[in-house]
């Protein structure tokens, strides 16, 4: 399709002036974490020089890298529970016909309605009980079954033409290998949309790790960042924007690098 | 779509190996020390007739601090480790207090437990009824340990029964600090602070600028408790809950209507400002000039004097005017040994907690981090002469405690339910700035107290 | 064959089914609906400093909360939020998705730019805007101060605070329904287009006509998602405002957790996870049969 200059002229300003309002939050992280404490006070947008004092400090003050390790973990199993565990409830929930579908259904979806903090204190009862503290295990198999994973999945097989699975059926592939030779490669962009939900809300997790983590063998970044504000002492702002900046990279990054898979998996998905 | 799947997993695979090399980069240098440390320590084992060549007793030590607090426990600790070779503590952050002690919880008089935890002032009652702690006094009496050489002040506040059930750590009192050039603009003394309720609404009126506030305080219930103790006015009953448990609050009695009105004076006149929860937006405020007078705790006295662009001082906390100054209530935390773990690593925890308050470790931690030495020994250390001499300002906090006169208001109140009445007091107070009558909002807050400590009660085995 | 024999052929289906999703059964069962049966047990109770089941109290629970001007306050705090935040997080999600899925020269750029805070934990983007409404060295109050404007108390004012947080808020959900919105904008049929271009329909015509019916599965999908997202909010609530300034940002999720690991009172806790569990039941509830009777499937 063709465009009008003019239209395209107020589109491009419409999307710069947009983007850097949302963008501007981070930026202004970014500056904040080469200042110094004076120059923070000041209130300047623009440190006066560059200076690394800040990032030095954030690692040497904690384990930085083990944490960024540990996260990416954590992030990664969560990532491929979840998109093991969900694709299989989906499937299920789609092809096969059974007593009480809806129902388990309906009992799935309400487990989206129970807010994580009112069954946190059992949860860390149950971990504790299975003396999972400190084991990625204990940080990461809670969350393998997503309610809201195996909705987006079940949403995105319904659009599967039913003659597909008949054929299928018809040409003597099992169960199995139709999920895993039709399902599965049709369904794509959905999976890598469920992926990197997975992985960055795991990477994003604050409370839990904390409170199932009692030293620094499987601690994330997240612990980190709490860690560097202080209470009754002055928190040192340049210091905890450097750990912002250190936290928030790799997840950027991959959204960065994942933005253009994403994109075409998604057009790809668009043209089937 | 084949090629998407590979693509995104070998991004997905670089990633993990970028961050895998620079990790094991960093734990082999880490490994390389530790190894280092056991080799110099078994050659001296040897040389003691291969006593210690037995393994280490390793003990958790659960704290709070972050930031720099962190940074000075995980230095002692280290010091502690070298200084001998027959224990190892680890020192490992479990988040804020009430984080930490709901870690506490899951594993709390069974062997897992940490053997040493730090838990704040308030947490006091609770963890004496918990029973997963072994009390202080013990181990003070079976090794003949000098208490004296503590800070009086300090100690009474965790001295329950006449039984000393943890060890004092991170202390801190608070302390009012002011603007030196502010107080000269407004044609007042610098050197001569406020010192009664009366004298700092007049200050305050006359620091009142378009810019700045003259008075401000934190809204933390630490900082009323403290107001309405230096007036020697008792919290809660039974003897401030230290004669029993505490069934009725008394704070909102002719004391704590004392400091309401106080607050409530200068909130109507426009001289207070009110700068909320957060300890760093009052501070902020004050380093940038927006109020004149403000309370903070001892251990922000350092973070005050360094960010503020102008001459700063410290005074003792106000007074209500017809009354003496008792003085000020111990806050901070203190250190709990654990029950139901290991003789040996109860042994190795009280070693440390002796390695503590030596006077060396209190200097550092007292410099490091503005909280009080509870050895007041530390105080003669020649580095913190050379500090108190460059910062005058730190003396006035220690000469505060050490004038405190001691006596019930001045122990401080003992009640399991302590965060929770705090959190009612903040309503309180933040219901007071909207301009709701003093005695009102004071009552609801007792009233909420009650309630919590009738169910404390109520479910006490 | 025996009937058993025929029930048993004739359930192969659920069988097999069962076997898929036993882990999510498993899984559920340990995790979610263990602790919730065991949060409406003690919800009847009121219990001990260590969390056990002490005195069993019946419905007092409730009927206490029901009557506290602290929690109706709270309910309030998080009616309002849900208001502020989900509506405005899904058109402004749904502008910045329209402008990103035109076809221009650099478009991908601004795709990430919109969907970067997705990539931003809420811890770290808590710390980011704490720091931004510092009342004196924030950079809000700074650029009120440039255009001689009055100064806020962001955070500090019972007025604005739920207004910042949930400003803060929506910043942080944009970026998810961004890539959600933009992902049900390209699945849309070119053709449906095409056709429509040769009509000489007009954009605001297509969108009205074309866009927002093909994209109502997707548009319901976030707005429930979104709606139970901020009904359970309390990662920004702990490190911006602690509930305060007069409670005034004391949500639901967030009375909860103090409830229980400040106050100890595992017992009202639990009971207003209870109740918080009831809303959203019946807030999804409504939404699914209001919704897909609008919902236009493919």
């Amino acid at each position: 399709m063709k465009m009008g200059l003019a239209s395209k002229i107020w589109i491009y300003f419409l999307l710069i002036a947009t983007s850097a309002f949302v963008f501007f939050p981070v930026l202004y992280a970014f500056m904040i974490s080469f200042m110094t404490g004076p120059e923070i006070i000041q209130g300047k947008f623009f440190p006066e020089s560059i200076s690394f004092e800040n990032y030095s400090k954030v690692f040497s003050r904690l384990p930085l890298l083990s944490y960024l390790l540990n996260s990416f973990i954590v992030s990664v199993s969560v990532m491929l529970g979840q998109l093991v565990v969900c694709s299989l409830a989906a499937y299920a929930f789609v092809f096969f016909k059974f007593k009480g579908r809806d129902f388990i259904f309906f009992l799935f979806i309400s487990t989206m309605m129970i807010p994580w903090e009112a069954t946190m204190i059992p949860n860390v009862f149950t971990i504790r009980k299975l003396d999972w503290f400190n084991t990625y295990q204990g940080l990461t198999l809670p969350f393998f079954a997503l309610a809201f994973g195996t909705f987006l999945l079940r949403q995105h097989f319904l659009t599967i033409p039913k003659e597909l699975h008949e054929a299928s059926q018809i040409a003597g592939l099992s169960r199995f290998r139709f999920f895993w030779r039709v399902v599965l490669p049709i369904s794509k962009t959905s999976l890598v949309t469920l992926g990197a939900y997975g992985f960055l809300t795991t990477w994003n997790m604050y409370l839990w790790p904390l409170l199932i983590t009692t030293n620094q063998s499987v601690r994330t970044v997240q612990i980190g960042l709490k860690q560097l504000q202080s209470q009754e002492i002055a928190t040192e702002w340049g210091v905890v924007m450097a750990g912002v900046i250190v936290v928030i990279i790799p997840t950027l990054l991959l959204l960065f690098l994942g933005q253009k898979q994403l994109q075409k998996g998604l057009s790809q998905g668009a043209l089937k | 779509m084949k090629k998407l799947l590979t693509s995104s997993l070998f991004w997905v695979l670089i990633l993990a190996f970028a961050v895998l090399t620079a990790c094991t980069n960093s734990d082999s240098k880490e490994k390389n020390e530790p190894t280092k440390n056991d080799t110099s320590s078994e050659t001296e084992g040897t040389k003691d007739d291969g006593a210690a060549t037995g393994e280490k007793v390793s003990i958790e030590f659960w704290h709070a601090m972050s930031g720099t607090g962190q940074e000075s426990i995980d230095a002692i600790v280290k010091g502690f480790n070298e200084s001998q070779d027959k224990y190892e503590v680890k020192a490992e952050f479990q988040g804020s207090y009430e984080e930490s002690l709901t870690k506490l919880r899951g594993v709390g008089g069974t062997k897992d437990a940490p053997a040493i935890t730090q838990v704040f002032e308030v947490g006091t009652k609770y963890m004496i009824d918990s029973g997963y702690i072994e009390p202080m006094q013990k181990f003070i009496d079976e090794d003949n340990y000098d208490l004296s050489q503590l800070e009086e002040n300090i100690l009474n506040y965790y001295r329950v029964d006449g039984e000393l059930y943890s060890m004092p750590f991170n202390s801190s009192t608070p302390v009012m600090i002011y603007n030196k050039d502010a107080f000269k603009e407004a044609g007042l003394d610098p050197e001569k602070a406020p010192e009664t309720f009366a004298e700092v609404i007049d200050a305050a009126a006359k620091l009142k600028t378009d810019e700045m506030y003259g008075f401000s305080m934190l809204t933390y219930g630490w900082f009323f408790e403290q107001l309405v103790a230096t007036q020697g006015g008792l919290y809660v009953n039974e003897d401030n809950g230290r004669s029993g448990d505490a069934t009725e609050s008394l704070f909102n009695g002719p004391e704590g209507l004392n400091v309401f009105r106080f607050l409530d004076t200068m909130n109507k006149a426009g001289t207070f400002g009110n700068f909320g929860t957060n300890w760093d937006d009052i501070r902020s405020a004050f380093a940038t000039g927006k109020v004149a007078m403000y309370m903070d705790s001892s251990a922000g006295v350092a973070g005050a004097i360094n960010n503020a662009p102008f001459e700063v001082g410290v005074a003792y906390i106000p007074h209500a005017d017809e009354v003496q100054r008792n003085g000020v209530v111990i806050g901070g935390a203190s250190l709990w040994m654990s029950k139901g773990i290991a003789e040996e690593e109860q042994e190795a925890a009280w070693e440390f907690m002796k390695y503590m308050t030596t006077p060396e470790v209190q200097a550092k931690w007292h410099l490091d981090t503005g909280y009080f030495a509870i050895n007041p020994a530390a105080y003669d250390e020649q580095n913190v002469k050379d500090k108190w001499a460059e910062f005058p300002q730190f003396k006035v906090t220690v000469d505060q405690l050490q004038d405190t006169i001691p006596g019930l208001a001045t122990q401080g109140a003992l009640i399991s339910v302590f965060p929770e009445s705090r959190q009612q007091i903040v309503t309180a107070l933040e219901e007071l700035y909207q301009g709701k009558d003093p005695q009102e909002v004071l009552d609801k807050a007792a009233e909420g107290t009650n309630r919590a400590m009738e169910i404390a009660n109520k479910t006490k085995q | 064959m025996t009937r058993i024999g025929r029930v048993w052929r004739k359930s192969v289906d659920g069988r097999t089914a069962a076997l898929y999703l036993l882990p999510s059964i498993i899984l559920f069962s340990v995790f979610v609906f263990y602790p919730m049966f065991r949060t409406i047990y003690l919800s009847f109770f009121l219990t001990d400093q260590t969390g056990n089941a002490a005195i069993m109290v019946g419905f007092e629970n409730f009927v206490y909360l029901l009557g506290s001007s602290e929690f109706q306050n709270s309910m309030k705090a998080t009616g309002l939020f849900v208001l502020y935040t989900v509506p405005i997080t899904i058109i402004l999600a749904l502008f910045f998705a329209l402008l990103a899925n035109e076809k221009l020269k650099g478009i991908g750029f601004f795709r990430t730019m919109y969907s970067s805070t997705m990539g931003i934990s809420v811890a770290a983007s808590s710390v980011i805007w704490l720091f931004m409404f510092n009342p004196s060295i924030g950079m809000f109050n700074r650029l009120l101060g440039v255009l001689n404007l009055p100064q806020i108390q962001w955070l500090l004012d019972p007025e604005w605070a739920l207004l910042s947080v949930s400003i803060s808020t929506i910043w942080m959900n944009i970026g998810f329904s961004f890539l959600i919105l933009l992902g049900g904008l390209q699945n849309i049929d070119e053709h449906l287009y095409e056709s429509s271009r040769i009509d000489g329909a007009g954009y605001f015509y297509r969108l009205r006509r074309i866009t927002l019916p093909m994209l109502s599965p997707t548009l319901f999908f976030i707005i429930t998602i979104s709606l139970i997202n901020a009904f359970q909010t309390f990662g920004q609530i702990d490190i911006l405002t602690k509930g305060g300034p007069s409670q005034s940002t004391n949500l639901i999720v967030y009375s909860i957790y103090r409830e229980a690991f400040i106050n100890y009172q595992f017992g009202t806790a639990s009971a207003q996870a209870v109740i918080l569990f009831l809303i959203i039941l019946i807030v999804t509830i409504l939404q699914f049969k209001l919704g897909e009777r609008k919902v236009h499937y493919q």
